[in-house]
């Protein structure tokens, strides 16, 4: 008799053993019906066909009997890259709970994905080690006014939830000139734009998909003019929708720049036909979620309409990991600040985006010099942050905690008698576990003026990632659910509205409980540095970010 | 007796602390005390909750009382301020009736349950606070003369509040600003504008039953604090409004407008992008059909080669034979094979080592297919005279496998085909060299001999020099120069005289003649013709044969056995050192002693008849990509006079310079003769397939074949798909030519690929519907 299994396998053969996720699939409970192969973005799963030989015997001797049935199945396809990823779209079709995707926790892609393409791996997402836990889980608001002061009402109180984006200068420096025995601005200060805490951002065009981009424009629009809320949205680096430039909704956009300046000279021409002023610029030095890292954006999501708003042809794009032409801090200021202040006349106020490192508070003493008030913030990325497409090694071993970073850079400010000056953003996992109002409650009591967040907001999407290895694709171009791809086909997957309506509800509560977390406190208008508020049970947390250790 | 007390609250120029008037005042309404005249001095709580036993009420008339007075009032009693009040007024009040003739301050009003308050004044911020009612008791009400301050009535839950605003219109709101913040109940009726109420309420006009309410108690309200005078300018009633709270249902109700309304309305018409991308917004389903769908099924039917149709040199589809067989066409399946090859016993059925079936899928299962029985079955087949039908007339020069392959396709088209050799007899070295053992000459004879009588003219006995070459190339419209190799090779070593060479060795064993060699026999070289002088030294009486090379012999397995079987001797690397009468010496020492050195490396084709410009300077004809000289383009070439090969060789390369030549007449553009690229293995579903026992094997005929062929990318019509699919998106029917064709409908399909996952033969085929997948970056 022949062999069973014509395979012939190989001691150097990739086997299921070896991959991240595993296809556990019940043929007992499959009508093959094939829908979980429809929806495989990845094709990780085929239909094949399967052997079943039964060798028996009937009756009270040996008698050999052989049944030979051959059954079709779903199977999971192994190969050295390009395997299952998680996302369990599978799963959420099968109407018999027969596949789902199963995490490999002793998996050997770290080695064979290297050993087999010589290829550094890459991945979006964020940071997917948990080698500590999250310092922002560990503090807790622990100051509430109860006989001391009058706490508030969060529900029924007014709140002023504002945060400057904008250089805010000292009361001796406000440009108050006395006209007509009257004080008057003069128009010639530094303009400052107060905004919501939390702006959204940024992710760019290209690295989301059209819609996914459109339907963040739109929840900021309805936020700002339907909800009342002054959201901004970040426009990331991929250039600007025309439309949108020339529409009076940019006055809720900021524009970013990073290094590879892409869509800028469209952005410049189309100046003489705005309407409205952005709400601000943002300079964008660095990522927290892959410091020292430029963008990168993958050729097969550079199709034709990202081409044309990016004015680049069809290639990886790679950014440079600095601004060429910035060799210094002084330079960063002087040329970055001011050619961008000048972009739209100093109107519009210009803000810095770096990645949270231990040279952070060099470089936020430097700005706080600032003698051309042209710094209009100071926004540090730490390392949970979300990238669409970085190498591996950058995103699981490369970056800085946000927490500490942000407060050292507040309490040099203060020493200084300089705080609030140029406000402090920060990011960097910020709601990462879906509680965005308590992390950004407690990063403003720690010395943070607002936040900003972008991984969130595809999860509110309907992102199907997590930080334990599911998904994280966003850089194959093959997004299940349409949201970090530019093929059609997986774009039409994405509903904009539910999208848009979905930030939209997730706002509205934030914005709950933001006031939820700031009556008790006894504050009607943000707590920046408050930390007096904030009370840990770990002694290392507490020592290191100067608050209350309780116990 | 009065019933009448009075308290000074300032006394012998003591004050007396708020518990000491209280509790004087707890004394005398035990000793029966009903009215009480209190001159206080801010003293708190005065008037409740205080109660007689036999139920008769309670009056106080007070003056300067600190906070809270009335509070926590009960029913009975009647509690009235000459002039203002402090904050909370009517705290808790649960029945009093509560006059202060003045203003009343801060949270008048506040948790006000039951009892009534008459303000002749304004009231401070958060009054009216949480009034509340409970249905056990009357609700409270709560009259103030002219306005309220700001954060009046949060929370209230029920009652009725009448904020007159008298001498208040000049007020932006007669209610301050944010009141009204949590109301879920009760009524405030207010006179003149409010800004900024909470978005808990509603504003709404007043009905009769409001009037008269307000009507009647302004009567009341204004004669308790002695305005009377106002009751004609605020029974305007035009001037009022009222306040309800919302209900706990349109408390709920989401008062956004959707989003898909803003999108349409508000947004940028068509979207932002709107200028590069066109986007409808209508979402697909994760599992989709159509256009949506991630990949799509195609038919490929015969659009692979097979393993065996690419793996044989001529391209013979051998499982287009076998699928002839399964439909019963045995005759089209034995004669399908010469379009391909006028030597299917010969050459496939007993020369050929089977390329065709290095990757025969059953190979994995079983054993491969039988394809030599297959090719013997067509040993008998008797070839009609084909007709000459074309003007074109082309000359083969050689009748070898190449040659006559080539003038049997050019015969079969119907062109006039003229055949040159210097043999008397066709069929070259199958003939001339081949070892009987190995060929048996009934099959040769068969097969030539329906060559001859195919209609190709031979022109034998007469070789062809540079004078007949140029008549040839005169009078032919085209030239195929099929001449073979027929010059051994010979290696300058010591002694390379000595040397006896293979091809006259065998060509003189096959002319039945008896060369003298000797007990002993070295052979140099080990491919396959060599391996044919080991049969031809063994047949001439030797007794030990030692084949040597300098590498890996490149002799076939098959061909090795049957040389060892035989008892031959094969060794490598050797290096050739010299030969002398005693043997071979080798570099390395070694000495082969041999009464016959016999050497077999290769032979080499004589171009003698060729003017020297067709060649190249290693003395090959130079050709094009189309096996055609490159000096005279309608000479081509086939077979060893370009390489040394196998018979198949020779015979797909007379093919495809029959073919070209054809091409050429034709005025049609020449083929390089590449092959589609072979199904992968993986394709082929060997899992429908029991293997066989080997004696089971061995026991099969050839025309039953059938039952093992796995049709690799040929349709064999199962269904299988059809079946499968889950969709039912496939459908089948047959085409004008009569042959069966599959389909899947794109409406109904959903791009599962269920049906190229079970197709047996690998003919269904899933392509993407993404652009570039396979440049996917790594995951």
């Amino acid at each position: 008799m022949a062999t069973i299994d014509t395979r012939i396998v190989k001691t150097n053969d990739i086997s299921k053993d070896d991959l991240m996720w595993q296809i556990e699939y019940n043929p007992q409970r499959c009508t093959l019906c094939g829908k979980c192969a429809a929806a495989c973005t990845f094709n990780a799963i085929k239909p094949d066909v399967e052997r079943r030989r039964k060798v028996y015997s009937e009756g009270s001797e040996p008698k050999p009997n052989v049944k030979w049935i051959t059954e079709p199945v779903i199977k999971q396809i192994v190969r050295t890259n390009k395997n299952c990823v998680g996302c369990g779209m599978c799963a959420k079709v099968c109407p018999n709970e027969a596949i789902k995707p199963v995490y490999n926790d002793k998996h050997r892609m770290n080695v064979k994905y290297r050993a087999e393409n010589a290829d550094s791996p890459k991945r979006g997402g964020r940071t997917n080690l948990h080698t500590e836990g999250r310092t922002l889980d560990k503090i807790k608001i622990g100051r509430i006014s109860q006989m001391t002061d009058p706490s508030l009402d969060a529900q029924r109180h007014t709140f002023d939830l504002l945060a400057p984006f904008g250089r805010v200068l000292p009361p001796e420096q406000l440009p108050f000139v006395v006209k007509d025995g009257e004080l008057k601005i003069s128009q010639n200060g530094p303009q400052t734009r107060w905004i919501y805490p939390i702006i959204i951002g940024d992710m760019s065009i290209g690295a989301l998909s059209t819609r996914m981009w459109e339907a963040v424009a739109i929840a900021t629009a309805y936020l700002n003019e339907v909800v009342g809320l002054p959201v901004r949205m970040c426009s990331g680096e991929g250039g600007m929708p025309l439309k949108l430039l020339k529409s009076r909704y940019l006055k809720y956009m900021i524009l970013q720049i990073a290094s590879g300046h892409f869509g800028w000279d469209r952005i410049i021409n189309t100046m003489p036909e705005m309407i409205e002023d952005p709400a601000g610029v943002l300079i964008k030095i660095g990522q927290g979620a892959k410091p020292g890292d430029g963008g990168l954006l993958l050729a097969k999501k550079v199709v034709r309409h990202i081409q044309e708003i990016r004015g680049v042809p069809k290639s990886d794009l790679l950014s440079p990991p600095n601004h060429q032409g910035l060799y210094s801090i002084e330079e960063s200021v002087q040329k970055m600040f001011l050619s961008m202040n000048s972009a739209f006349k100093f109107r519009v106020p210009v803000a810095i985006k770096v990645a949270a490192s231990t040279t952070s508070v060099s470089v936020y003493n430097n700005l706080l010099r600032d003698p051309y008030n042209i710094v209009g913030g100071f926004f540090l990325d730490g390392i949970a942050g979300g990238t669409g497409a970085a190498h591996e090694v950058s995103l699981d071993h490369t970056g800085h905690p946000i927490v500490s970073r942000l407060r050292d850079c507040y309490l040099a400010a203060v020493h200084q008698g300089k705080q609030g000056q140029i406000p402090l953003w920060a990011a960097g996992g910020i709601g990462m576990n879906g509680t965005l109002a308590a992390d950004a409650f407690k990063m403003i009591c720690l010395g943070a003026n607002g936040v900003f967040t972008g991984k969130l907001i595809l999860q509110i999407a309907g992102c199907v990632g997590n930080d334990y290895g599911k998904c994280n694709a966003c850089n194959t171009g093959l997004c299940p659910v349409g949201i970090t791809t530019q093929n059609r086909t997986l774009v039409d997957r994405l509903d904009v509205d539910k999208v848009a309506e979905n930030i939209v509800n997730y706002f509205i509560a934030t914005n709950t409980e933001l006031k939820k977390l700031m009556a008790p406190i006894g504050n009607s208008s943000l707590p920046v540095g408050r930390s007096d508020a904030l009370v840990t049970v770990d002694k290392n947390v507490a020592t290191r970010l100067e608050i209350q250790h309780v116990c | 007796m009065s019933n009448k007390f009075i308290i000074n609250s300032l006394m012998d120029n003591k004050r007396l602390s708020t518990q000491e008037l209280l509790q004087l005042i707890y004394e005398k309404i035990n000793e029966g005390f009903t009215e009480f005249e209190i001159t206080a001095s801010g003293q708190h709580n005065i008037g409740g909750p205080l109660w007689t036993n036999d139920g008769s009420p309670l009056e106080f008339d007070v003056k300067n009382p600190g906070q809270r007075v009335g509070s926590m009032g009960m029913p009975g009693t009647k509690i009235v301020v000459e002039g203002s009040a402090p904050a909370d007024v009517g705290w808790l009040n649960s029945g009093a009736e509560i006059i202060v003739k003045g203003d009343g301050g801060d949270t008048t009003a506040h948790c006000a349950a039951s009892g009534k308050i008459y303000i002749g004044g304004r009231v401070g911020a958060r009054s009216g606070a949480l009034m509340k009612h409970d249905p056990k008791y009357p609700a409270p009400e709560f009259w103030v003369l002219k306005n309220t301050g700001s954060f009046s009535f949060e929370f209230m839950g029920g009652g009725t509040a009448v904020v007159c605003g008298a001498g208040c219109e000049n007020l932006e709101s007669v209610l301050g600003s944010r009141s009204c913040v949590g109301m879920v109940g009760g009524t405030i009726y207010f006179r003149g504008k409010v800004k900024d109420l909470s978005s808990d309420v509603y504003i709404v006009d007043l009905d009769d039953n409001d009037k008269q309410f307000l009507f009647d108690g302004l009567v009341d309200f204004l004669e308790k604090i002695d305005r009377t005078d106002l009751l004609d300018s605020l029974s305007d009633f035009s001037q009022w409004m009222k306040i309800v709270a919302k209900s706990y249902d349109e408390r709920k109700s989401n008062h956004l407008i959707p989003i898909k309304d803003f999108r349409k309305n508000n947004w940028v018409e068509g979207g932002i992008f709107s200028d590069v991308y066109e986007d409808d917004f209508e979402v697909a389903p994760i599992v989709a059909k159509g256009v949506h769908r991630l990949r799509y099924p195609v038919w490929e039917n015969s659009a692979m080669t097979a393993p065996c149709e690419n793996h044989c040199p001529i391209g013979i589809p051998t499982q287009k034979r076998i699928d002839l067989i399964r439909k019963g066409k045995l005759k089209e399946a034995i004669e399908l094979v010469f379009n391909y090859s006028p030597f299917p016993a010969s050459v496939c059925g007993k020369l050929c080592p089977n390329l065709c079936m290095e990757e025969c899928s059953r190979g994995y299962v079983d054993e491969h297919i039988k394809v030599s029985d297959l090719g013997i079955m067509s040993r008998d087949v008797i070839a009609p005279s084909f007709p000459t039908t074309k003007a074109e007339k082309v000359a083969v020069i050689g009748a070898g496998a190449a040659g006559l392959a080539a003038a049997w396709q050019l015969k079969m088209r119907g062109y006039s085909v003229q055949v040159f050799d210097e043999d008397t007899e066709i069929g070259g070295k199958l003939r001339q060299v081949i070892p009987v053992e190995r060929l048996p000459k009934e099959y040769l004879d068969k097969e030539l001999g329906r060559l001859k009588t195919s209609g190709i003219n031979f022109t034998l006995g007469h070789r062809v020099d540079a004078e007949v070459f140029g008549k040839i190339n005169e009078y032919f419209d085209a030239v195929i120069i099929a001449c073979g190799a027929h010059n051994p090779v010979v290696i300058p070593f010591e002694g390379n005289e000595k040397l006896v060479k293979g091809l006259e060795f065998l060509k003189r064993i096959n002319r039945g003649e008896h060369p003298e060699i000797g007990k002993r026999v070295v052979i140099i070289g080990a491919g396959n013709a060599a391996m044919d002088v080991v049969t031809g030294a063994y047949k001439m009486g030797a007794e030990h044969v030692t084949a040597i090379d300098i590498q890996k012999p490149a002799a076939f397995d098959k061909e090795i056995e049957h040389a060892k079987s035989l008892g031959a001797e094969i060794l490598y690397p050797c290096f050739t050192e010299k030969v002398t009468d005693d043997g071979v010496y080798l570099k390395d020492g070694r000495f082969l002693p041999a009464d016959t050195v016999i050497i077999s490396i290769g032979d080499r084709p004589d171009f003698g008849f060729l003017n020297p410009e067709y060649l190249d300077e290693r003395g090959f004809v130079k050709l094009d990509e189309y096996k055609r000289s490159e000096i005279n383009p309608k000479v081509f070439l086939a077979g060893d006079a370009i390489k040394q090969g196998l018979f198949t060789n020779a015979i797909a390369e007379g093919n495809h310079a029959a073919e070209n030549v054809v091409h050429m007449f034709k005025g049609e553009s020449l083929d390089t003769f590449t092959k589609a690229p072979q199904l992968p293995r993986d394709r082929v579903k060997t899992e429908y397939y029991q293997g066989l026992s080997a004696p089971a094997v061995q026991k099969i005929e050839a025309w039953d074949e059938k039952d093992r062929c796995m049709s690799c990318g040929l349709c064999r019509d199962c269904e299988f798909c059809l079946n499968a699919c889950p969709e039912q998106a496939i459908s089948k029917y047959t085409d004008a030519n009569g042959n069966t064709i599959y389909v899947s409908n794109e409406e109904r399909c959903i791009g599962c690929g269920i049906c190229a996952g079970v197709c047996p033969c690998g003919i269904w085929t899933m392509k993407d519907n993404f652009e570039n997948i396979d440049e996917l970056a790594s995951i």
